[in-house]
Order: C-alpha cells, then sequence, then structure tokens
C-alpha cells in the first residue's frame, strides 16, 4: 500500500469517527441556572436599562436635553427691552418704602448723617 | 404526559412548569447542536441557557408553522453561529493589538476539542475531525454538525436553515470536500 492510499484510509477513518456517537449531555442543573438568570434579568438595573435603551424613550430623552439646551440659550439671554428702565429704577425707592425694605446701605447712611 | 401543542399554549400564557417541561425535554438537543458548532463546554452552556431564555421571551411568535423542535434548533443554530462570528471579531480585534505592540503578542494555541460523546477509541480522530469542522464555512459547518451531530436528514436540515433540500445536498458536498482537502494537508503533516 503506497502513502498516498495509506492517508486516504486514514482521512476515511476520521470522517467515520462520529458514526455512532452519542449526544451530549446538557449540565442537569440548566434549568434552575436558566430561572437565576431570568430573575436576575427582571431585576433592578437591568430591567431600568432595557427601559432608557428603548429607542423611544432614547429618543424622547434626547429630545428633552436639546430642549433644554435651547431654552438655556435662547431663554437666559434677556432681550433689551426686558431690562429695567431708567423710570423703574426711579420707582425702586417707593417700592422699598411699601414692603419696608432696609438695606445696609441705609443704615449706613443714617449712621453718617447722625456721623454729621 | 402532556402534547406539544398544548405545553407551547402554556408556555404562552407564561407557565413555569411548562417552560421546565420543553427545557427538560430539549435540553440535550439544544446543548448538542450548539456544542458541536461552538466546541467549548461552558461556552455551550451559556449559549444553551440563551436559547431557552430566547424561547421564553419569543413564544408568541411561534406560529406553528413548523415543528417546534425546527423552530429550536433553527434559534440554537443561530445563536451559536452569531457566538462564533462574536469571538472572530474579537479575535481579530486581539490580533490587531498584538500588531501595535499592546499585548497578546502569542499566537493562541486552541486546545483540541474531544466531544463527550465519541467513544474512547475515536476520541483522537474526532478531535482532528473537529478542528477541520471548526475551519468550515458557518453555513457547512451548520449543515455537517445538524447532519452528523444530531442525525437530522437532509429535509429536516433544509427547514432548520430555511433553504432547501438541494441547497443542503450541495452545503453537505462543499463541506466534505473541505474536510477532504483539510485532512489531507493534515496526514500529509502528520503520518508516518
Amino acid at each position: 500500500m503506497t502513502q498516498k492510499e495509506k492517508i486516504q484510509q486514514e482521512i476515511e477513518k476520521t470522517l467515520d469517527s462520529l458514526n455512532g456517537m452519542k449526544r451530549a449531555e446538557a449540565n442537569p442543573f440548566l434549568f434552575t441556572r436558566i430561572q437565576a438568570r431570568m430573575n436576575r434579568k427582571s431585576g433592578g438595573w437591568e430591567r431600568a436599562f432595557s427601559f432608557v435603551s428603548k429607542p423611544l424613550v432614547a429618543l424622547a430623552m434626547l429630545a428633552l436635553v436639546m430642549a433644554m439646551n435651547g431654552w438655556s440659550y435662547f431663554g437666559n439671554s434677556i432681550p433689551a427691552e426686558t431690562l429695567v428702565s431708567d423710570t423703574e429704577t426711579a420707582s425702586l425707592p417707593e417700592f422699598e418704602r411699601e414692603y419696608k425694605f432696609i438695606t445696609s446701605t441705609d443704615s449706613y447712611d443714617y449712621e453718617n448723617a447722625n456721623d454729621e | 404526559m402532556i402534547n406539544e401543542t398544548e405545553l407551547i399554549e402554556q408556555l404562552k400564557r407564561g407557565d413555569d412548569t411548562a417552560f421546565r417541561t420543553i427545557v427538560e425535554q430539549w435540553q440535550d438537543m439544544v446543548y448538542n447542536t450548539i456544542l458541536g458548532i461552538v466546541q467549548n463546554e461552558t461556552e455551550a452552556e451559556d449559549l444553551a441557557q440563551d436559547v431557552f431564555i430566547k424561547v421564553f421571551e419569543k413564544i408568541g411568535t411561534f406560529k406553528g408553522d413548523s415543528k417546534f423542535s425546527t423552530w429550536l434548533y433553527r434559534i440554537a443554530t443561530t445563536t451559536a453561529l452569531d457566538h462564533l462570528r462574536s469571538r472572530k471579531r474579537k479575535k481579530r480585534s486581539g490580533f490587531l493589538q498584538s500588531l501595535s505592540g499592546s499585548g497578546g503578542e502569542e499566537k493562541e494555541q486552541i486546545p483540541d476539542f474531544h466531544h463527550p460523546g465519541v467513544s474512547l477509541d475515536n476520541k483522537e480522530r474526532a478531535a482532528v475531525l473537529f478542528k477541520a469542522i471548526d475551519e468550515l464555512p458557518d453555513n457547512q459547518k451548520a449543515a455537517y454538525t445538524l447532519h452528523k451531530l444530531e442525525g437530522l436528514s437532509y429535509r429536516d436540515v433544509s427547514e432548520v436553515l430555511n433553504t432547501s433540500v438541494s441547497a443542503v445536498e450541495s452545503l453537505m458536498s462543499r463541506a466534505n470536500q473541505n474536510l477532504r482537502k483539510q485532512l489531507e494537508e493534515y496526514y500529509n503533516k502528520h503520518y508516518r
């Protein structure tokens, strides 16, 4: 028998080596392990992450963040007409009197007046 | 004993006992299929768990157009092949890291896989064959595993892989050619 024929014979034997093999058996505790994994999956963080990673929730959160960004940029830049006008400044003491505000500046002026 | 249809209906209603019965009835079939494809016992066990969790979550989508076992084989095969793809991706990124000099410079030695169902006198030969099977393209590997390890007919394999019987015949023929080629190379190197 030549070397080539011997090799061919080896190949055939190897290809046949799976004939009659038995099925591998799974771990007898497979179900218990599956249950444990499912319990872990259904609890706490994983549930929170799965909720947050839902496309609809993620998009809604993105839209909210963008809206807040927009508001902080455009909403906080005070337009010129909303600045306190001179007349409004003039009416401030009236406002203070009405609500009996005593500011530190007032008391300082008062003390100074006594000194004089 | 409760029949398969009733069992599936109970599972659709979220019945734990039905789920346990299904796992216990089909766990060896699922595990053996996955083990044949991934050739690693620890990974196969984790993936078998994944398969049954998927079954529990997706049972509502099972319409009964195919046999339940076909549906189960399909999930098991897809899960195992997806795992192999992600393993290959990791290996590739490890290789790139080794090229960039950030570790992993030693070439990974894949240990021989010994299937627990192979008889002792065929153990070494089967390990050589499994190494060759591991080199087959995914669809050939799936067809070969389902036919050889699970003993499915070409028709059953075609239903699992969602293809025609002639396509399975062609896959099996190419798988055998590829295996012969690889074994020839192996024995040319190792035969004394």
